[in-house]
């Protein structure tokens, strides 16, 4: 799918050659975890962007909670990697002035939770500055999010804003799903004119994997647009975030059970990749989107919207959804009853394969 | 490895130092979250400082008597490069049990 119609706009500097298809046959692969994956495509920015600055709480001296910003003060210094009060709005507000200014502003804020104070910032002012300003002042933020549960932690420290954060005209939104991705979906969303919300599944942070520092995808491609993680036949499963590797996980125990499951990883929830959903489902027929979001009004619903638009004719049963339940997403000691698990997964699947049509 | 730096928190009321009265802990001591770390009193009363977080005890600054401006170094921690951020647990990457199995005919009409 080209860009133009997901919605990109070409970026004032050239594509970064990171996702070059032509580096495939030697590209260099590295295993690392997907906070190690973050901190080296920080680096890269700050090496190759002299406009880009980080900063948030302990972005700086301490290099992150998460250790995703750790030694990158050291080695550029406090005017480019600095510390920001306990204050979301500000390090928002501040984005705001930087990215007018020329600077490309990559804030963190700290968790998920702590996103809301700045809400104003983001809705009112960064989605709407270039549009606002007739395009001449872009909004060139890389704003990262600690996104989604699954780690024990207390209330604002776990949430999933991703429909709230894609309802917001002029803001994209991504979420990587492995260390891979978070590499090259982070430098891509560093190198847009665009503001990017970039939310990182913070239970996946340690788990480690192959990271192909050339390519953006093994199999060539763009790092924008949905991705095929897993080729199946009877059922698409849709997920984005910590719920791709839930998935696949989901896929290995259909099949056992004789159902061979597609696993399609969204990655960008703003702009959705319709084409790569209808294409899927096209071929498997069924479909099961899974997010810990709650479900109403979710992201899960315009998923399944989209396929069913596309797909209308030849499924086979309804687009299922298996999601958080509609109460605020809970702290560390409930989160395993309210996140999607494999039973809430496969029973989801059983219904669609069960459907017929009356 | 990486170490973590903790600093002398604000212990509230306007204070902005703390005198030293002893130190629970020594380099090279593991410690738990919450376990007490050091004694210290203000103008306004003694307190111990719970721990932050779990980790090796690398080095503790000031010894008994020494004053203390909030914010400077307490105590240095080492902790495993693969630990939790400041809340939170990492997650075990183990198999999923499941009971739910799968029937259906796919008949591939």
């Amino acid at each position: 799918m080209s860009n133009s119609v997901l919605g990109f706009r070409q970026a004032h500097s050239p594509e970064g050659q990171a996702h070059s298809p032509e580096g495939q046959a030697h590209s260099p692969v590295a295993v690392m975890s997907m906070q190690q994956a973050l901190n080296r495509a920080l680096d890269e920015v700050l090496a190759e962007n002299a406009k880009a600055v980080i900063f948030g709480e302990d972005c700086g001296r301490l290099g992150g909670v998460f250790r995703i910003t750790d030694g990158l003060q050291a080695k550029y210094g406090e005017a480019r990697v600095f510390d920001t009060p306990l204050a979301e709005s500000g390090i928002l507000g501040m984005s705001v002035g930087l990215a007018m200014a020329g600077f490309h502003p990559i804030p963190e804020v700290q968790f998920d939770g702590f996103a809301y104070p700045a809400i104003n910032q983001i809705v009112c002012q960064i989605g709407r500055m270039n549009y606002r300003s007739r395009g001449t002042l872009p909004m060139p933020i890389t704003l990262r999010v600690p996104s989604f549960g699954g780690i024990r932690a207390p209330e604002h420290h776990g949430e999933s804003l991703e429909a709230l954060f894609a309802h917001v005209p002029g803001l994209k939104v991504v979420s990587p799903s492995n260390p891979h991705e978070a590499y090259h979906l982070l430098k891509y969303a560093a190198s847009r004119p665009d503001p990017v919300i970039f939310m990182e599944p913070k239970s996946r942070y340690w788990q480690k994997g192959e990271v192909g520092l050339a390519n953006a995808d093994a199999g060539g491609g763009s790092p924008t647009g949905a991705k095929v993680m897993r080729a199946g036949r009877h059922l698409t499963l849709v997920a984005w975030g910590a719920m791709v590797a839930r998935c696949l996980q989901v896929a290995e125990l259909a099949a056992e059970d004789g159902v061979d499951i597609e696993v399609l990883d969204v990655r960008w929830l703003k702009p959705i990749d319709a084409q790569a959903l209808v294409t899927s489902v096209g071929k498997t027929r069924r479909a099961v989107v899974v997010h810990e979001a709650p479900l109403t009004s979710g992201l899960g619903a315009e998923v399944a919207q989209l396929i069913t638009q596309g797909c209308f004719d030849t499924l086979k049963a309804p687009v299922e959804r298996v999601t958080g339940f509609d109460v605020p997403y809970p702290s560390g000691d409930l989160e395993d009853e309210y996140i999607p698990n494999v039973d809430r997964i496969l029973s989801g699947i059983q219904r669609v394969l069960e459907y017929r049509r009356g | 490895m990486a170490e973590i730096s903790f600093p002398l928190p604000d212990l509230g009321e306007g204070l902005i130092e703390a005198t030293v009265l002893e130190w629970l802990v020594s380099p090279g001591d593991q410690v738990e979250r919450n376990q007490p770390l050091v004694e210290v009193e203000t103008s306004k009363s003694a307190v111990e400082l719970p721990s932050p977080q779990a980790g090796k005890v690398v080095r503790t600054f000031g010894g008994a008597g020494d004053r203390i401006t909030v914010g400077e170094p307490l105590i240095v921690f080492e902790v495993p490069d693969n630990t939790a951020g400041i809340v939170g647990t990492v997650p075990k990457d183990e198999a999923p049990t499941r009971r739910v199995r799968l029937s259906a005919v796919l008949d591939e009409d």
